[in-house]
């Protein structure tokens, strides 16, 4: 079933959801909330998004990029106009009517595995600094200067955001797993 | 390297191996090669461990830098190393294996990161210095078994898969409530601090600590399957393919072993009138009923299945008598039974892949085509039988000399008996397998699968390692054999455990 408010009210939320995602994944560390419960309010957007439009539709909207570009290699790819419209297409004029006809896009995947993964691998380095020092793994190191909102960086958010990524794609992929049938 | 680096890192190589299989998602070829730089790195990691560990009996780190008991602690000693040291070997040995011994679609759909992240959770459990932690390090492990059990999702794997993650998770819920129980009683959770505590004879939670103890013996008695509680145990691990059930079978249930022996001279030593009884019992049935269990089977996988049961009673019966000749045969005898238990099951997948089948009754014949293989399963069986100079032999001699010294003459004859029914067992396999000619019915049925000499080759080759290995320990037994008693001597002396552990709160 498929409301015309549900589905334009997520539209305009979706975003709203990640930013408020990511504020919750850095003030994690003083205060309730961090990677893990970050990485669950940022895969409701994706969730409610799936809901009102279908999970093919939030794939292809979130997790596929075109990236377009001619085909071959010609000599005139070198000119400085080649270059400007290659980052024009590739950036804000990305509908195909502009694009000119003999252009051909590539299709780029975030496999919600790879966000696992990459998590992970975050979550994982964040403890090397500690060793590089000579310390215990994970010993934390902190920047001096503070940031307004975010706070302090460090290496624990360096952690906290491998949990915001991995739980997120962990989400993600039961989600589009389950709602392929 | 200092001793911070070289205990994370048998974490940090089987995790990064695994995320570089992950880049490599459906690309066997390189998900193999990045997985087997992995294990040759981790093997090596492991030894430096190991060398590291022979000179300063114990290390620890305080990941985090917070002191030791708020911090998490990773600490190794001579029988972590051990553990770690031959699940590096047989890791190895099953990747080796896996090139050829599995099918495509498996290794495509995560066979070598499963793998390598089921190892992460093993080194895990071996080097956690924290109550709480090894039972994280237990679900990390048995998660990866639960996938690596319904990988490729046979029917009969499925209803295995269901059964083993039944059974674990009550296990699991029990070691929870376990965990829960001693840091309500002791308010700590550390390993080390634990020790101290329950060593204080008036702290008046102490009476209480047998209550804890048996919320750990029913938990890790079902993950090592010892006697009531192993009917998981046969009923999962001969449904997945070989390349699996080979590193499963031989490791995990001994990780179950290991946890029970580290925590029983560790932590669970106040009420040992009560407790170590118990466990002789235990001991005495869990051998007796997997060695029948044995005996009743038709099926090359299910035999040996089963005779994982018979073994751990050995492994227990040494925590049982509790004397540092005990303790060090149930050491002896955990490395050697990983050892030739999945050398075992990689044979019974060299049969399978060439006859393409395991049951007993239609197998035959194996000598007089490859009697490599079978001279390679003679002295395998051999050594698990505990036949004179071979591995198995020193291990039961052992636990029979600390046995007879100790006095538990009943326990003592009951393994000879079960090590007598053991040798039957495995002459059954010979004589059926092996020596027997190949049944004519069956001949019609099943044709052969074409035999390449290569890759015949490349599935010896981790068999021919292993059994060189079972060999060394059991003609030139006196370094397993000191190295054991060295192991033991450092779990019932606990002293350098712990202050190594509580000294090493160096907040810098």
């Amino acid at each position: 079933m498929r409301t015309i408010i549900f589905a334009t009210a997520i539209r305009y939320l979706t975003p709203l959801f990640l930013l408020f995602s990511v504020y919750i994944l850095f003030r994690g560390h003083n205060h309730p909330g961090g990677g893990f419960i970050g990485g669950l309010i940022g895969s409701i957007a994706f969730v409610f998004h799936a809901l009102a439009h279908g999970s093919d539709h939030t794939v292809n909207t979130y997790f596929r990029l075109k990236l377009y570009s001619q085909e071959g290699k010609q000599p005139e790819h070198a000119s400085p106009q080649y270059m400007w419209d290659l980052v024009r297409a590739n950036t804000w004029k990305r509908a195909e009517e502009v694009t000119p006809v003999n252009w051909r896009y590539y299709i780029v995947r975030v496999r919600p595995a790879y966000m696992m993964a990459l998590g992970l691998f975050l979550a994982s380095i964040s403890g090397v600094p500690g060793l590089l020092q000579g310390k215990p793994y994970m010993t934390a190191s902190w920047l001096e200067l503070e940031i307004p909102i975010i706070g302090t960086l460090g290496t624990p958010t360096l952690f906290d955001a491998g949990v915001y990524l991995l739980v997120l794609g962990m989400v993600l992929k039961m989600v589009f797993t389950m709602s392929k049938e | 390297m200092p001793s911070d680096l070289l205990l994370v890192l048998p974490l940090l190589i089987p995790l990064y191996g695994a995320l570089l299989c992950l880049a490599f998602w459906q690309r066997e070829q390189w998900m193999a090669v990045m997985a087997g730089l992995a294990q040759v790195a981790w093997l090596l990691c492991a030894f430096m461990l190991m060398r590291r560990v022979l000179a300063l009996e114990v290390i620890a780190t305080q990941v985090g830098n917070w002191p030791a008991p708020y911090g998490i602690t990773l600490a190794a000693d001579v029988f972590s190393a051990m553990m770690l040291t031959s699940a590096a070997i047989i890791g190895l040995a099953v990747y080796l294996f896996s090139l050829q011994g599995l099918d495509v679609t498996r290794r495509r759909f995560g066979y070598y990161p499963l793998m390598l992240l089921l190892q992460m959770g093993v080194a895990g459990v071996c080097l956690t210095g924290d109550l709480f932690n090894l039972y994280v390090w237990f679900e990390v492990l048995l998660i990866c078994c639960f996938a690596l059990l319904s990988l490729g999702g046979g029917k009969g794997q499925l209803e295995g898969a269901i059964k083993y993650v039944t059974i674990n998770f009550l296990a699991s819920g029990l070691l929870l409530s376990g965990v829960g129980i001693t840091y309500s009683l002791f308010g700590s959770l550390n390993l080390a601090e634990l020790a101290l505590l329950v060593r204080q004879p008036e702290h008046p939670n102490l009476p209480l600590l047998s209550m804890a103890s048996v919320f750990f013996l029913v938990g890790f008695g079902i993950k090592a399957a010892i006697f009531p509680l192993f009917f998981w145990l046969p009923a999962s691990y001969h449904t997945p393919p070989v390349a699996i059930s080979s590193f499963i079978a031989g490791l995990i249930t001994k990780t179950g072993m290991y946890t029970l022996i580290r925590l029983f001279t560790l932590l669970f030593v106040s009420d040992q009138g009560f407790m170590l009884p118990l466990l002789a019992i235990l001991s005495g049935f869990t051998m007796l009923i997997g060695v029948i269990g044995a005996a009743a089977q038709t099926d090359f996988k299910k035999i040996l299945s089963f005779h994982i049961i018979s073994q751990i009673g050995y492994m227990l019966m040494g925590l049982a008598i509790y004397t540092p000749l005990a303790i060090a045969g149930s050491i002896f005898f955990i490395i050697h039974n990983i050892f030739v238990k999945t050398n075992l099951f990689l044979i019974s997948g060299v049969v399978a892949q060439r006859y393409r089948t395991f049951s007993l009754k239609k197998l035959g014949g194996v000598y007089l085509l490859q009697p490599v293989l079978s001279v390679l399963f003679l002295l395998t069986a051999l050594s698990l039988a505990g036949t004179p100079p071979l591995s198995g032999f020193w291990g039961k001699l052992m636990l029979a000399r600390a046995g007879l010294e100790a006095g538990n003459y009943t326990l003592v004859a009951v393994s000879l008996c079960v090590s007598l029914i053991t040798l039957f067992s495995m002459t059954k396999i010979w004589n059926e397998v092996f020596w027997k000619p190949r049944p004519v019915a069956v001949k019609k049925d099943i044709a052969m699968a074409p035999i390449n000499p290569l890759r015949l080759w490349q599935l010896y080759l981790p068999i021919v390692l292993l059994l060189a290995f079972i060999l060394f320990t059991g003609l030139y037994a006196r370094p397993l054999v000191r190295l054991s008693e060295r192991a033991a001597n450092g779990l019932l002396h606990i002293g350098t455990y712990t202050d190594t552990v509580l000294s090493n709160n160096r907040a810098k």
